[in-house]
């Protein structure tokens, strides 16, 4: 079946083509002093350096590892994430930790090293998805950049950090000591 | 005058001759230097972005991106010169050159202020005095010129997108030629002489005595033409990036390139003085009978920039044309359009108007 085109009809005054070029002037010049005299930060354009664009919910940025009240970092090092990854740029090494003090023979997991490569990375999304203590944002950071290989290999405190100063929060690069047991924080 | 002429042993007539020249190239170079800037970021406004504005002296003072200018100026400077190793290497080096001088003598005829009298010399504000005979058949003939350069620099640099921008552009050059004379041929007519402070002079200044009044199809066939003569877009048929690269200064590079790009903002300039002598009246101020030199050349200088200014507007508003459609509009369109305003305006005379 054929689409029956409708051929637009020109007047008289648009056949001179002098009269729609005036036209098209027109609204051109409307746009060109419509952006002239509008405030720099009402602009589409975004002056990156100094202005910075407001990502949306739900942007995957820059990896966070979430950490407990009391510091202590929310991974149990079930290596969920590392298995979840696509690029396989996570790497953990899991350790036992317990604190004696308050139960006796109460032993728990934490990574000891948990290295991510950024460069590796794509942002999925998968590892915060698989993860199953909520301990792996993704978050709206996207200025990752560095002049060399080995300052995109994120560490453990890195990605702990990573949000701290946005969040006003205390950097940190130890694990704190327990001084209640994990399961019975409501998280 | 005289004092500083006898002290650097010139006669007056010398002296006034070299400050003309001075006057008029820097300032018509410098005004097409600063249309690079202007029809960036008027584009740029034009489609709702912003345009060049980070180039900054000494990285600090920004004057709203004016610095572009000079930056991209050392870019160039600093570009290796190639040279292909099939082109023709004389010619390679003359073209850019074919297609910037032709582009600034143009102006050389153009009144830009009124003439004065001092000390019972008069001075006229134009590097070609008025009465030299040539009148304004020297910017038509040296508008054809240009042309010269944009196929020299196509045929030289061996190279074939650079051989079909420069047919291209001497094709369309033949097609405007013809109409765009017959429109000033119709204002030399009920001028009565070619000279350009004569058009000026009958023009007057009441603003419904100008040529545009006048002769409004002449004047839209000239402006029409004009685009084509300065290879500017509706009609820039020596380039086009989707078809052949970068037309004829797709080889060009360096300096060779810039000297390219400032010939056709110069070249803008000089038409569009060429429009406010013809048909704007010139340096004559709107509605002041006898206006100070400053003044004229002020009123002068307005409506150079404004017409310039519209070469900007008009090429961010007119999509491109198609090859043959601008054969099209020239031959059939343009032609009999200004034959027709010529003979309208011959019958006019002849009924003594
Ligand atoms: S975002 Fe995707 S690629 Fe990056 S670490 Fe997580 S799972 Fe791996
Ligand atoms: S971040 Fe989450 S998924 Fe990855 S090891 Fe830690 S707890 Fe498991």
């Amino acid at each position: 079946m054929g689409v029956i085109v409708k051929k637009v009809e020109l007047s008289w005054l648009d056949r001179t083509y002098v009269w729609p070029v005036m036209k098209g002037m027109a609204i051109t010049f409307e746009h060109f002093i419509k952006q002239l005299f509008t405030a720099t930060s009402k602009r589409y354009t975004i002056q990156y350096p100094e202005m910075k664009k407001e990502m949306p919910e739900g942007y995957r940025g820059l990896h966070e590892l979430k950490r407990f009240e009391d510091g202590a970092i929310k991974c149990v090092a079930c290596f969920m994430c590392q298995e979840a990854c696509p690029a396989r740029c996570i790497s953990i090494e899991a350790e036992e930790f317990s604190d004696l003090n308050i139960t006796q023979g109460f032993e728990e997991k934490r990574p000891a090293i948990f290295k991510i490569d950024m460069l590796r990375c794509i942002y999925c999304g998968m590892c915060e998805e698989a993860c199953p203590k909520d301990a792996i944002w993704l978050r709206k950071d996207y200025e990752v950049a560095a002049y060399d290989r080995l300052s995109m290999q994120f560490g453990k405190w890195d990605l702990m950090n990573t949000y701290a100063k946005a969040d006003g929060k205390d950097r940190i690069s130890q694990d704190p000591t327990p001084t209640v047991p994990r399961r019975t924080i409501v998280m | 005058m005289d004092k500083f002429a006898s002290l650097l042993h010139l006669t007056p007539a010398i002296l006034w001759m070299v400050i003309k020249v001075v006057i008029v190239f820097a300032g018509v170079m410098s005004l097409a230097a600063i249309f690079t800037w202007v029809e960036r970021r008027g584009s740029a406004m034009i489609q709702d972005r912003i345009g060049p504005n980070r180039a900054a002296l000494f990285g600090k003072i920004r004057i709203i991106g004016l610095a572009q200018i000079l930056a991209d100026g050392i870019k160039m400077f600093f570009k290796e010169d190639l040279i292909p190793t099939d082109a023709n290497r004389k010619l390679f080096w003359l073209a850019p050159f074919l297609a910037f001088v032709p582009a600034l003598m143009g102006f050389a005829i153009i009144p830009f202020g009124k003439s004065f009298v001092s000390g019972g010399v008069s001075y006229h504000l134009s590097v070609l005095d008025p009465g030299n005979g040539m009148g304004m058949l020297y910017p038509l003939a040296i508008g054809g010129m240009a042309v010269y350069g944009v196929l020299v620099a196509a045929w030289s640099s061996n190279n074939k997108w650079s051989i079909l921008g420069g047919m291209r552009a001497s094709a369309a050059m033949v097609s405007y030629e013809i109409g765009m004379s017959l429109a000033v041929v119709s204002i030399f007519m009920t001028t009565g002489g070619y000279d350009p402070s004569e058009i000026i002079g009958t023009q007057g200044h009441l603003p419904w005595n100008w040529n545009i009044v006048h002769q409004p199809l002449g004047f839209i066939v000239f402006f029409t033409c004009l685009f084509a003569e300065t290879n500017r877009l509706p009609f820039d048929f020596a380039e086009g990036e989707s078809e052949i690269v970068a037309g004829f200064n797709t080889e060009f590079g360096s300096m060779k390139y810039s000297l390219m790009a400032l010939a056709e903002y110069s070249h803008m300039m000089t038409a569009s003085a060429l429009i406010a002598t013809l048909y704007f009246g010139g340096w004559q101020v709107p509605f002041v009978k006898d206006p100070t030199v400053m003044l004229s050349v002020a009123c002068f200088l307005v409506k150079l920039v404004f017409f310039a200014w519209v070469f900007v507007w008009i090429r961010w508003t007119v999509p491109r044309f198609r090859y043959d459609q601008l054969m099209h509009l020239g031959w059939k369109v343009m032609l009999p359009m200004s034959m027709g305003n010529l003979v309208f305006h011959a019958w006019r005379m002849s009924q003594g108007h």
